[in-house]
């Protein structure tokens, strides 16, 4: 009589499907807490300043912040301008402040900008990019000068999935004193939100930096994050491009595309990058622990 | 440095994991004394303090400046220390080369009532993930076993605990507790709750482990500090994340028992040992 043989059970160690990006929501979500509380504690200031968009990013690190620090040691600076501004983001960034208890301000940016637009020499209207990057470092200026003016440290929402790919404004959204979420996929991103009580119009809300009007990640990306993250941890750990697409079932033109910005997006995640003359050179071999602040 | 000649065959440990300021010794130093004061009213024998303790883990180019020789200024410190207390002591520092001025290492420093009984120096330097120890320390060479009237305590770092020859070499050497100090980040955690087992159940040895809490550079380290049995049993166990003392027994009358039903030890190929020497060149 045949042996009866088992069902093969073997897990491939690295199989890309959604639950190599699951994680310990509650260790996770621990740590990063941690990091926040230790870093303010540390760094002698009065709080955290955030820009807060009603986005899940955003949404997220408040009510990490929040539960580091306690909300009344994070500002949520809500930052509208006219072209992009959606009443509903506005109205999510407010619900999630009250929920964490956060103080907020809100500044309409529309004045600074329209005066920049002027004075700029070659300013062009028709230059969306240029145009929306303009938009992410005013903000930027407001954060640092609410940061500067209050004895408080920017904390950033960076996400994995976006650092990576370099879907970021340098010196803009990009620019802050810590980044707690930096080493989260936005699929992690979402969960944690999710675990962190966040409401579902905010965890499931798509993501836009809000350059310009109707602006979607995905859309521009070409891809949704549920796969994008995929290909990004598969690049994280050394798999090639072919085996990625191969397990994804998807073209190994997609991949290489990612893997493309991936790499040319290093400029915007450096340090900073100058001709090696001397002994020891900043960005380079200039090697020293970070201080607080 | 001492030799002393064992007579004990119960000792009482202490697995102090503390978290270190980085860059300021005087700091760190008063939380050893505190821990060891602490330990002493517990009756602890030996109290074990975490890998670079002394001076926190991730200080990059200003380690140079912190480096000290041993002996030096913070193990006479420490010889004072420990000489009041009559206890014995095991902690990590970054240590200069008394032959040069900028060849380092890293290293575990083991003091008793009567002096500085011996030093190890780590032989396996993580250059790799976040790591950049072999930047800024020398490889040591040699695996260190003291007899001393504890009993015959091994030293390891870390890192070492991925290679059982160095522990294995360790063990040999007559090390019937080993003692391996850490500043293991929380990504390693599960690594080390295994390897700590493994390294411990192969050569039939009590192993000792103590690692750093706190944060540094996004780094967190994660503490859970324990005492595993020679037949790979946690005996003991700290928080994880946090600092903590943990006071537990070592009772070398177990070893003989787990020796019996675990005789790798007996059963050694050093022959073996040739071949994978001849095989680790060809890697």
């Amino acid at each position: 009589m045949p042996t009866a043989v088992s069902p093969h059970r073997q897990v491939k160690w690295l199989k890309l499907d959604p639950s190599v990006l699951e994680m310990d929501l509650v260790e996770t979500s621990r740590r990063v807490i941690r990091f926040i509380k230790e870093y303010v504690e540390n760094s002698g200031t009065e709080g955290v300043v955030i820009g807060l968009s009603g986005g899940v990013d955003s949404s997220t690190i408040a009510a990490l912040a929040s539960r580091a620090i306690g909300g009344d040691k994070v500002l949520g600076l809500m930052l509208p301008e006219e072209e992009t501004r959606c009443q509903e983001d506005i109205d999510d960034a407010f619900k999630v402040a009250n929920q964490f208890g956060l103080k907020t301000q809100l500044c309409d940016v529309t004045p600074v900008l329209g005066s920049l637009y002027k004075a700029i020499p070659v300013f062009d209207q028709s230059d969306r990019l240029c145009k929306g990057n303009l938009k992410a470092r005013i903000r930027m200026v407001y954060l640092y000068y609410y940061a500067n003016k209050l004895n408080r440290i920017v904390c950033g929402s960076s996400d994995k999935s976006e650092t990576m790919i370099g879907y970021f404004t340098k010196w803009g959204d990009g620019a802050a004193d810590i980044y707690p979420i930096i080493d989260l996929y936005k699929t992690q991103v979402r969960r944690v939100a999710a675990y962190l009580g966040l409401p579902k119009e905010v965890t499931e809300k798509p993501a836009t930096p809000s350059l310009w009007p109707k602006q979607l990640a995905e859309t521009e990306l070409g891809v949704r994050y549920e796969i994008l993250d995929l290909v990004l941890y598969g690049l994280e750990m050394f798999m090639d491009t072919e085996e990625i697409a191969r397990q994804l079932s998807i073209q190994k033109e997609v991949v290489d595309r990612i893997k493309a910005r991936w790499l040319s997006s290093e400029h915007k995640r450096g340090v900073l990058l100058g001709p090696k003359l001397g002994y020891r050179t900043v960005g380079a071999d200039f090697r020293l622990p970070r201080r607080m602040y | 440095m001492r030799k002393e000649t064992r007579v004990k065959n119960r000792v009482k440990l202490a697995l102090a994991q503390m978290s270190s300021k980085r860059g300021d010794k005087q700091e760190n130093l008063q939380r050893m004394e505190k821990m060891i004061s602490e330990s002493r009213d517990l009756s602890a024998e030996l109290v074990i303090f975490p890998e670079l303790c002394v001076t926190g883990y991730a200080n990059r180019d200003q380690v140079y400046e912190l480096a000290e020789t041993v002996p030096g200024p913070t193990t006479e410190k420490m010889e004072i220390m420990v000489r009041q207390k009559n206890l014995h002591v095991i902690f990590g520092i970054p240590e200069i080369s008394s032959k040069t001025k900028g060849t380092l290492y890293n290293t575990a420093v083991f003091i008793g009532p009567d002096g500085l009984i011996g030093k190890y120096r780590k032989m396996a330097l993580p250059t790799h993930s976040v790591f950049e120890e072999k930047r800024y320390f020398r490889l040591g060479y040699e695996a260190a076993a003291f007899s001393t009237r504890l009993g015959n305590v091994g030293l390891c770092i870390c890192y070492d605990l991925f290679f059982p020859e160095v522990i294995r070499l360790t063990r040999l050497k007559g090390a019937q507790l080993i003692v391996c100090i850490s500043a293991s980040p929380a990504v390693r955690k599960e690594y080390f709750e295994i390897l700590t087992a493994a390294r411990a159940i192969e050569n039939t040895a009590y192993l000792a482990y103590v690692n750093l809490v706190g944060v540094e550079e996004g780094l967190q380290f994660w503490g859970g500090s324990r005492l595993v049995s020679p037949t790979g049993k946690v005996l003991a166990k700290a928080k994880y994340d946090e600092p903590d003392l943990v006071l537990c027994d070592v009772d070398f009358g177990d070893l003989r028992p787990a020796e019996a039903f675990i005789p790798t030890l007996r059963d050694l190929r050093p022959e073996l040992f040739d071949q994978l020497k001849k095989e680790a060149e060809n890697v």
